[in-house]
């Protein structure tokens, strides 16, 4: 793997740990398997793209993206709380919606940015070459993120939020208005994966209606590989495990299509996926499997 | 003090499976005053404290605590007033989250939930205090996650989070029925002491006469949905468990029964 290789996939690995920790909030901590992450992904990216063509502040551009995000979230805790829509439905149904709210929000299928300023600019011609800046700049951001976000879950409201999704019916017993902290949750998800992809926009350049696809599968299969490599309890470790397995996952993916003896080609990425994340599901059965096995054996 | 003016709770209304669950409960309990609940399998029992806790929502009559219409209360917002210990420990509690991360949930019950620190050093001593008193050994294990405790640790924890956040009314769904005969000794007798140190209004429903009889100063029995039975004072005093399947059995007009068919479930 070659060195702008490497950083690249730091980089991607960077800016899906916030999908990571978005997609930790819904299906982890509120227990919400959530799919309108491939949805608010490109809006984050449409959103921010079209404001930076139309010269506002990268900043302030990003921070819309995310509440658009948030709105999204928002949208399928609505349906499925309020309107009892099954959960994994009401988010496909949000999903399909954003498809065509993104095409609308960049009035055509991609946009490009070019010689628009990103939050990255004036960070660009300090010294380092470009492919490192780029994951330097977006760790930073990571790293305030996963901070802020263990001393929200650590928080009397943040405990509050994970109650809910482990037992609701002891959380409304302690008076934790479970509904309220559902909706929170998922924007608060929903926000971050729209984030990442504003800066998925401006690390790469352009925002395109297809790059939502398969969002929500490369973040399970981050937060899975997080939980594998850092098996901790305590909120920060577990956040952190998230963005290591984001970055180890694209370092992998990367391998694998660098090495040539395999035959990967690029637009084999969702089948690897797609089989890392059940395998990483069905390992863990099977163990406990084996294990019970074993136990029946010696008795 | 609990004011229950003849609620009425059906579920499934309408269809072929309509139960009509309470069919006009009155029940006035003072301050302090400790209430067992007795009845058979689907007499009532649970529902009437779901209704008392807002699980269920009465869909007549009227329920007062402390004077404060909560009729129409959701269990969030009752949860201000009322604390709670379930039958099934598993229900109670959240096992996923160690010891002190269940206190810190009850301790808030009732007050805005903001970002401070739910775990701030204050509170952990205090907590740690406060499970001390348990005599269990757990003051040691608080950031052990709650599912690594036996049913019996867990009821006690869960009773003492019901006393955390300073609540004066107690309801106990037949928090002893999953545990083995000793345990449910212990975690009574420790119910008596928590009950009688904060004074609390408490409602224990149970599923043993003998518990009925033992704890509390008053006891009621429920029937189909309607209370059938309310004995306090001195005329309880005088009862034992044969005398109140007869005083049952006549408020069912002679029918026979045995002791078992109120004992199971």
């Amino acid at each position: 793997m070659s060195e702008i290789a490497f950083f690249g996939a730091v980089e991607i690995g960077l800016v899906y740990a916030l999908v990571a920790l978005g997609v930790y909030l819904s299906f982890r901590v509120l227990d919400f398997p959530d799919l309108t992450v491939d949805g608010s992904f490109p809006l984050g990216a449409a959103v921010c793209a079209t404001l930076l063509v139309a010269g506002v502040n990268p900043w302030a551009a990003s921070l819309v993206a995310a509440l658009a995000g948030s709105m999204a979230g928002l949208v399928t805790a609505t349906l499925n709380v309020r309107f009892k829509i099954l959960h994994l439905l009401a988010s496909i149904l949000t999903m399909i919606a954003l498809f065509s709210v993104n095409l609308r929000v960049m009035g055509r299928p991609n946009v490009a940015l070019l010689m628009q300023d990103t939050v990255l600019t004036p960070f660009y011609g300090l010294g380092l070459p470009d492919h490192v800046v780029r994951p330097l700049v977006v760790l930073v951001v990571v790293v305030v993120i996963v901070l802020l976000l263990a001393r929200f879950l650590n928080s009397e409201f943040g405990l509050a939020m994970r109650a809910t999704g482990v037992n609701a019916r002891m959380a409304r017993a302690q008076g934790v208005q479970t509904d309220f902290h559902i909706y929170a949750g998922m924007a608060l998800s929903n926000g971050l994966c729209a984030l990442a992809g504003a800066l998925f926009a401006q690390t790469n350049g352009f925002a395109d209606v297809t790059t939502g696809i398969g969002t929500i599968v490369v973040g399970l299969a981050a937060v899975i590989v997080g939980e594998t490599v850092l098996p901790a309890r305590a909120m920060l470790w577990a956040l952190v495990g998230c963005v290591v397995g984001s970055i180890l996952y694209r370092l992998a993916v990367q391998l694998a299509l660098s090495a040539d003896a395999i035959g990967l080609q690029a637009s084999d990425l969702n089948l690897v996926t797609a089989v890392l994340v059940a395998v990483a599901l069905i390992l863990p059965r099977m163990r406990l499997k084996a294990a019970s096995k074993k136990r029946e054996a010696v008795r | 003090m609990i004011t229950v003016n003849g609620i009425h709770v059906a579920f499934g209304r309408g269809t072929p499976l309509e139960k009509h669950a309470l069919r006009g409960v009155d029940l006035t309990i003072p301050e302090g005053q400790f209430v067992t609940v007795i009845g058979s399998n689907g007499a009532g029992k649970s529902t009437f404290l779901g209704a008392l806790a807002g699980d269920v929502i009465a869909e007549e009559g009227r329920i007062a605590i402390d004077g404060v219409d909560v009729t129409r209360w959701a269990t969030p917002k009752r949860a201000s007033l009322v604390a709670r210990v379930f039958q099934d420990p598993m229900v109670g509690s959240c096992t996923a989250l160690t010891i002190e991360e269940n206190m810190a949930l009850a301790a808030a019950r009732g007050r805005r939930r903001g970002l401070g620190s739910a775990l701030r050093g204050d509170r952990r001593r205090h907590f740690r205090e406060r499970i001390a008193e348990l005599g269990l050994g757990l003051e040691n294990r608080l950031h052990d996650r709650m599912g690594l405790l036996s049913g019996g640790q867990r009821q006690a924890v869960s009773l003492l989070m019901a006393t955390l956040a300073g609540s004066k009314i107690l309801l106990l769904d037949e928090h002893t029925a999953a545990l083995d005969p000793g345990t449910a000794e212990f975690v009574l007798g420790l119910t008596r002491r928590i009950v009688e140190e904060n004074r609390l209004t408490t409602l224990m429903v149970t599923h043993s006469m003998r518990q009925a009889l033992d704890y509390g100063d008053r006891t009621v029995m429920l029937h189909e949905g309607r209370i059938v039975l309310d004995v306090s004072g001195e005329q309880r005093a005088g009862l034992d468990v044969p005398h109140l399947l007869a005083l049952f059995a006549k408020q069912r007009g002679g029918e026979d029964i045995t002791d078992d068919s109120l004992l199971i479930g």
